[in-house]
């Protein structure tokens, strides 16, 4: 009895052993694997990821950061070839240059029994140099099949230690085993930030290490003077913190999202303070009061808000206008051209910016301030992160990319960003749409702020139609679109001539033929978009023995659900609260009479997400139809999607149902 | 003296005021801003060729944009390479009045690697314009100059390059050597107003007022309806390699002997390992498949595009070695490996993409994007996709069928259309039975097989997770609310090149009850939703590239104390685009729902569009069709 414990303790000691996470240990097992175990269409895996960043120093550079990633996957079908090239991008923009070597890459194939190696050599290797400011190394891994095992180390070497490269435990793929250590002397602090919803598994301790340094002195012995070599040894302590996850799901992409990198699991450090032997000690970023006090004193932020000499003459007129934030803002947006740079800094700087009528994010939105501060409007700059840079939730510098306007005028609060021709007061273009920014005032005095908008865009149709020929819907179509909704046509067809807009618009109801297109407001921001037309509905009619069967919301119903998937992992982002509303109005044709009106209801969600409600009656020759459809917030909540694809579900169902009109 | 000088400065105000009034845009024709983002005010290319392997080109092009959309018509972009420098490059804007407002000098342009995230590594570079423009209208005077050795590839003249540009002057002039055997071929002049002036050793072309085109849905290829000029030489250079282009046997010849011949040897062990595998292989075919495969699994695609690399395969040896390599790498060693076991099959040049682009097979010179290998058959030729790790033997998809394409043969060139699936070729078939309930909830199963583009279109859903796989399936049947996907099994069958899909599926209220009445869309399974765009007045001919053959057989099971109240009529619609059936029939009890569809291939003229759209529409109509249940 005593024999099989003792055989289950070695076989867990040989699985511990064959655990360990190195380079250069593949196994025949490993190479036989057919699929993943758990994600078995998965096309490959990691089946480790290790990343260590040390400090080096050398004496001339002083202190640079030395990156090192150890990385083994497992391709299981071709589709996973694509994971067999890897591409490391690195800076060489500046004075001091960043570098990327590769090494022990070798591909692992079960040739019968045996396993074959093939290493990657120069010939596999590329630099491309994409730009002035960066380069990229690319690897092709060789001789890679189903089943192959690749493995590679690569090396970044930078002088630039302010940031550590983002850790990424999660993958496109499943990834078994993802480990980053970080070893940091005590000279620096950094913060680190987490992404995701995965915690990772942390362990601390610390270590000695010692600097020698020559030094070459010019010494006085005598009357002679003389170079003196003298060795010194620094000592100092490094903490290592070691991050561990294991097993973690590939990540997909999907609708409604606002950006998937900030559900990614995933690590970064930013540099907070430096403190070398000697002198004092230096902080860069601890809380968002250092991080904004830090960005505004610096030359491309602050000072901006104070020249004022270079646009006084032009804007003198708006001074005493009673409507002298819209005017200001108009003309900015007018005067000025988006170059398609983000940034919280002046890239030319305002006054050069300005003369030139082009510039970036800074140089247009920080011009806005000081205009509007000069015409006595309380206004000041907010540092937002845009969609695209994810959402910030640590005090960093990097953290924010993106700088917008916020008014405070007659105890309202507008925000402004004149980049976007179509934007207008508190319509931010959707790239701004990111949860929260960071107001930044003179003093130092800094508040967060909702960058959601909270009122509603409305879209409001009303439609009078009839049936003719028992065959088509013919009629007139009204409809107006607010805010967010006006700011989207305009975006979509400003520029467009009338015939490509009743192109779209055509294209948008699946072959609905549209008459006497006329548009309104197009042009004048602050007034909805009126839109009217004629339209032929030639699809939705359906006859059949004596009755006839339509569906009153005609091309205005939705024909499929946008959630499909039954289960949902991130936070479904409509980016402004909407209501549609449409009143319908349908002639029965004469000699018919209507046998059935689908039934009134209102659905509603919970926490006030969201109503539709579906009105109708009829009246001897008259079927009269209400519709609301209101989404209350920009953003729900992943636990609440089953509610929100049921509440869809049952909606598009609804739009769907037909009424039937009977032959007299 | 003081005469002279006078004039001098009258004849230099002047030559400044015409330009000026080049420049202003108030003077632009009505009829070509019409649709226009961008106005064509005067472009002017110079090209000299003055040998085989000396050729520069010069520039010249003045756009007025209009608006933000025009600012891709700029073209302000030169692309360099060892062979190829860009000895100058400029542009001066002028707004809308013709004053100048900046000056762009070669160091403001942008210098980047050609990246195009396709290729891995490639050491062509582009020089390019970013301008962020302050207003609209403004003009851009823009001038290059490029000196070249390779004069393999002629500048092409495209006087009308995109859609919504007008073009009010552009002109080309080609100095050429004698004996050179310089050639061209002119293409759709029919209707636009172009000249052509022809002196010694020099031609000339020149448009003038040609209006914006506007894009149109199911439009020919650009090429096929729009003017343009080919140029070429039947002795040319290509990266320090002279060529031949009298005919496509001789080019053919030139392209074997200099891009081909010397690269056909292969390690003794992977000769030994392909033997082994084809020993008890009795046809040329059976050894082509097994080869085919085992390149298929050895190797993966990847674009390096380095010097003539560009033009030549890398080695095989190294395609061996390493086990990647781009299209024309991966070709060459499935032919080598097949020349290896004694069977013949040739290099072949093609247009690679979903748009069928065929050789000009009137003009010989360097044409196509992608390389693919012919295996010579008792039929003609079987095509082999090299690049691709799941193409099924012999199958070229939307990719590179029905076109015309370069044979390379040792003995010389030869011209030949590709595979097609056309029509009937392309097939699906349904079967597919389904129940609806009392209650109007749908349990369904049914069956697809695809074959030809449609297998194409399909089969890399095998691959997708099982969330992939549903969510394909619920957007498939987009019209069925409520979708629920219970089961699926996919079989690929390379053999027959066919991909079956068995689907089991339910749907909550399916049918909607309106009192004693039930409706049932009785076409659940496959509906045609994609009605064309109504145009006011089409302006070209459209085309019809890829038809298809669906035949769908259903069964339905209505519930139990039901009786038809009113249903569709059947639907039968021939026309010269096709035809459709739609029938409900009693079989023993059961309804059985028909349906089958047939659209042809076809090129048709523009006065047909309407009716072309009238027939999808009835079409995707009948599809919806129902039936009314009542209550017995």
């Amino acid at each position: 009895m005593k024999y099989p414990l003792l055989v289950v303790l070695f076989l867990t000691t040989n699985l511990l052993f064959s655990q360990k996470r190195e380079l250069g240990k593949v196994t025949i097992e490993e190479l036989k694997e057919k699929y993943h175990p758990i994600d078995s269409l998965a096309p490959a895996a990691i089946l480790f990821q290790t990343g260590k960043t040390t400090f080096q120093y050398s004496q001339e550079e002083g202190f640079y950061l030395v990156t090192e990633v150890e990385v083994k996957i497992k391709i299981y079908t071709k589709e996973g070839y694509e994971f067999a090239n890897e591409a490391i991008q690195f800076y060489v923009g500046g004075n001091e240059k960043e570098s990327v070597d590769f090494s022990k890459a070798f591909t692992y194939n079960l040739v019968g029994d045996k396993v074959e190696k093939t290493k990657l050599k120069g010939e596999n290797e590329f630099i491309e140099n994409v730009n002035k400011f960066w380069s990229v190394k690319k690897i092709t891994m060789p001789n890679v099949r189903e089943g192959s095992i690749i493995e590679y180390k690569y090396e970044i070497k930078s002088p630039y230690y302010s940031v550590f490269p983002e850790w990424k435990f999660q993958k496109s793929i499943p990834v078994k085993f993802s480990q980053y250590e970080t070893n940091i002397p005590e000279y620096f602090t950094y913060n680190v930030y987490r992404k995701g919803s995965l915690i990772p598994v942390e362990s601390k301790s610390k270590e000695g290490k010692t600097i020698s340094i020559t030094n070459k002195d010019l010494v006085r012995s005598g009357a002679a003077i003389k170079y003196e070599r003298t060795n010194e040894s620094i000592n100092y302590t490094v903490e290592k913190v070691v991050y561990t996850l294991e097993n973690l799901k590939a990540l997909n992409d999907e609708s409604f999202v606002n950006n998937i990198e900030n559900y990614t699991a995933g690590l970064q450090h930013e540099l907070s303070g430096k403190k070398m032997p000697n002198s004092m000690f230096e902080s860069f970023s601890l809380t968002w009061e250092d991080v904004v006090k830090n960005i505004y004193k610096n030359d491309n932020f602050g000072e901006q808000l104070n020249i004022t000499n270079y646009f006084e003459n032009d804007i003198k007129g708006f001074i005493n206008d009673q409507d002298k934030v819209n005017k200001i803002f108009e003309f900015v947006k007018t005067r000025m051209n988006w170059n398609g740079l983000y940034g919280y800094n002046c890239d030319e700087g305002v006054k050069k910016a300005y003369q030139n009528k082009t510039g970036n994010v800074a140089d247009i939105n920080l011009m806005l301030v000081a205009m509007l501060k000069y015409a006595n409007v309380d206004a000041d700059p907010v540092l937002i992160s845009t969609r695209s840079n994810g959402i910030p939730l640590f005090p960093s510098r990097t953290a924010f990319n993106y700088v917008i306007v916020r008014v405070n005028n007659n105890e309202k609060s507008y925000f402004l960003d004149a980049t976007d021709k179509n934007a207008m007061i508190n319509i931010l273009p959707l790239r701004d749409l990111n949860w929260n920014g960071r107001l930044v005032k003179n003093d130092g005095y800094s508040e967060m702020l909702d960058l959601m908008p909270q009122f509603i865009s409305n879209d409001v149709v009303t439609v009078l139609a009839k049936i003719e020929n028992e065959s088509e819907i013919s009629g007139q179509t009204r409809e107006q679109y607010f805010a967010y909704n006006a700011y989207n046509y305009r975006n979509k067809y400003r520029k467009l001539n009338k015939e490509s807009i009743v192109e779209n618009v055509e294209k948008k109801f699946d072959g609905l033929e549209i008459n006497d297109y006329e548009v309104t407001n197009v042009e004048s921001l602050n007034e909805p978009v009126i839109e009217k037309y004629a339209f032929v509905n030639k699809n939705e009619i359906e006859k059949i023995g004596n009755k006839i069967l339509f569906s009153p919301l005609m091309h205005f119903k939705a024909d499929k659900n946008p959630f499909l998937v039954e289960k949902r992992e991130y936070p479904i982002d409509f980016s402004f609260p909407f209501k549609d509303k449409y009143s319908i109005s349908i002639a029965v044709p004469d000699g018919y009479e209507v046998a059935f009106l689908p039934e009134t209801i209102t659905l509603s969600m919970d926490n006030n997400y969201g109503v539709f409600s579906y009105i109708i009656n009829s009246s001897a020759n008259q079927i009269q139809l209400v519709v609301n459809f209101e989404i209350n917030v920009s953003i729900v909540p992943a636990e609440d999607y089953v509610m929100l694809k049921e509440f869809f579900d049952r909606m598009i169902q609804k739009q769907n149902e037909k009424v039937i009109l009977l032959k007299k | 003296m003081k005469k002279i000088f006078f004039l001098f400065i009258f004849l230099l105000s002047i030559s400044i005021f015409s330009q000026e009034n080049i420049f202003t845009t108030i003077l632009i024709p009505k009829e070509l801003t019409e649709n226009a983002n961008s106005v064509v005010r005067n472009q002017k290319i110079d090209v000299e060729i003055f040998s085989k392997k000396n050729m520069t080109i010069k520039k010249y092009k003045v756009v007025t944009v209009l608006n933000s959309k025009g600012l891709g018509n700029i073209d302000a972009i030169e692309y360099y390479d060892k062979s190829t420098s860009v000895k100058s490059i400029e542009a001066i804007i002028y707004n809308s009045f013709g004053k100048e407002i900046k000056k762009i000098k070669r160091k403001d342009f942008i210098d980047q690697s050609v990246a195009d995230g396709f290729s891995v590594y490639s050491d062509d570079r582009k020089l390019f314009l970013d301008y962020i423009p302050i207003e609209y209208p403004f003009t851009i005077v823009y001038t290059s100059e490029l000196e070249t050795s390779n004069t393999a590839f002629l500048p092409k003249w495209l006087p009308l390059d995109d859609f919504y540009e007008s073009i009010e002057n552009s002109s080309i002039t080609i100095k050429y050597m004698s004996g050179l055997g310089f050639k061209y071929k002119e293409k759709n002049f029919n209707n636009y107003n172009i000249s052509k002036q022809q002196d010694l050793n020099q031609i000339t072309y020149r448009a003038v007022n040609i209006v914006a085109q506007k894009r149109e849905e199911l439009s020919p290829s650009f090429k096929n309806i729009y003017p343009s000029v080919l140029f070429g030489l039947d002795f040319f250079s290509l990266e320090g390699v002279e060529g031949n282009a009298t005919t496509w046997e001789e080019f053919g010849k030139w392209r074997y002997k200099s891009l081909l011949s010397d690269n056909e040897e292969v390690s003794i062990q992977t000769q030994n390992a392909i033997r082994e595998l084809v020993k008890d292989a009795d046809s040329p075919i059976e050894k082509a498949k097994r080869i085919y495969e085992y390149v298929q699994n050895k190797t993966r695609y990847v674009s390096i595009q380095v010097g003539i690399g560009g033009w030549k395969p890398m080695l095989v040896s190294d395609v061996d070695r390493l086990g990647y390599g781009d299209c024309k790498a991966l070709t060459n060693y499935t032919r080598v490996l097949l020349k290896t076991v004694g069977v013949n099959s040739y290099y072949t040049v093609v247009y690679g993409g979903e748009e069928k682009i065929s050789f000009e097979t009137d003009f010989v010179s360097m044409q196509g994007n992608h390389i693919i290998l012919a295996l010579p058959v008792a039929t003609g030729y079987i095509f082999l996709e090299c690049t691709s790790q799941t193409s099924p033997f012999g199958f070229n998809g939307n990719f590179t069928d029905d076109r015309y394409a370069l044979i390379v043969k040792p003995e010389g060139g030869e011209i030949v259309k590709t595979t097609n699936y056309n029509d009937s070729k392309n097939k699906q078939i349904i079967s597919g039975t389904y129940t609806i309930d009392a209650t109007g909830n749908l349990s369904g199963f049914i069956q697809i097989k695809s074959s030809g583009i449609q297998y194409d279109v399909v089969y890399p859903i095998e691959k997708k997770s099982n969330e992939d796989k549903e969510s394909y399936y619920k957007n498939r049947f987009s019209w069925i609310k409520n979708l629920k996907i219970k089961k699926i099994n996919q079989l690929n069958d390379k053999e027959k090149i066919e991909f079956t899909e068995d689907v089991e599926m339910m749907a909550q209220s399916y049918a909607t009850i309106s009192n004693d009445l039930m409706i049932v869309p009785l076409n659940v399974f496959n509906r045609y939703v994609n009605i064309p765009q109504r145009y006011k007045e089409r302006k070209n001919s459209f085309e019809v590239s890829r038809g298809f053959h669906d035949n769908d057989i259903t069964q339905i099971n209505f519930p139990n104390g039901y009786v038809i109240d009113g249903k569709f009529d059947n639907v039968i619609i021939e026309s010269t685009f096709g035809k459709y059936k739609l029938m409900l029939d009693k079989e023993n009890e059961n309804f059985v729902l028909k349906r089958e569809f047939i659209l042809n291939n076809g090129v048709y003229d523009k006065s047909e569009y309407e009716n072309y759209r009238k027939f999808m529409e009835q079409i995707a109509k009948s599809d919806n069709s129902k039936i009314i249940l009542k209550k017995a």
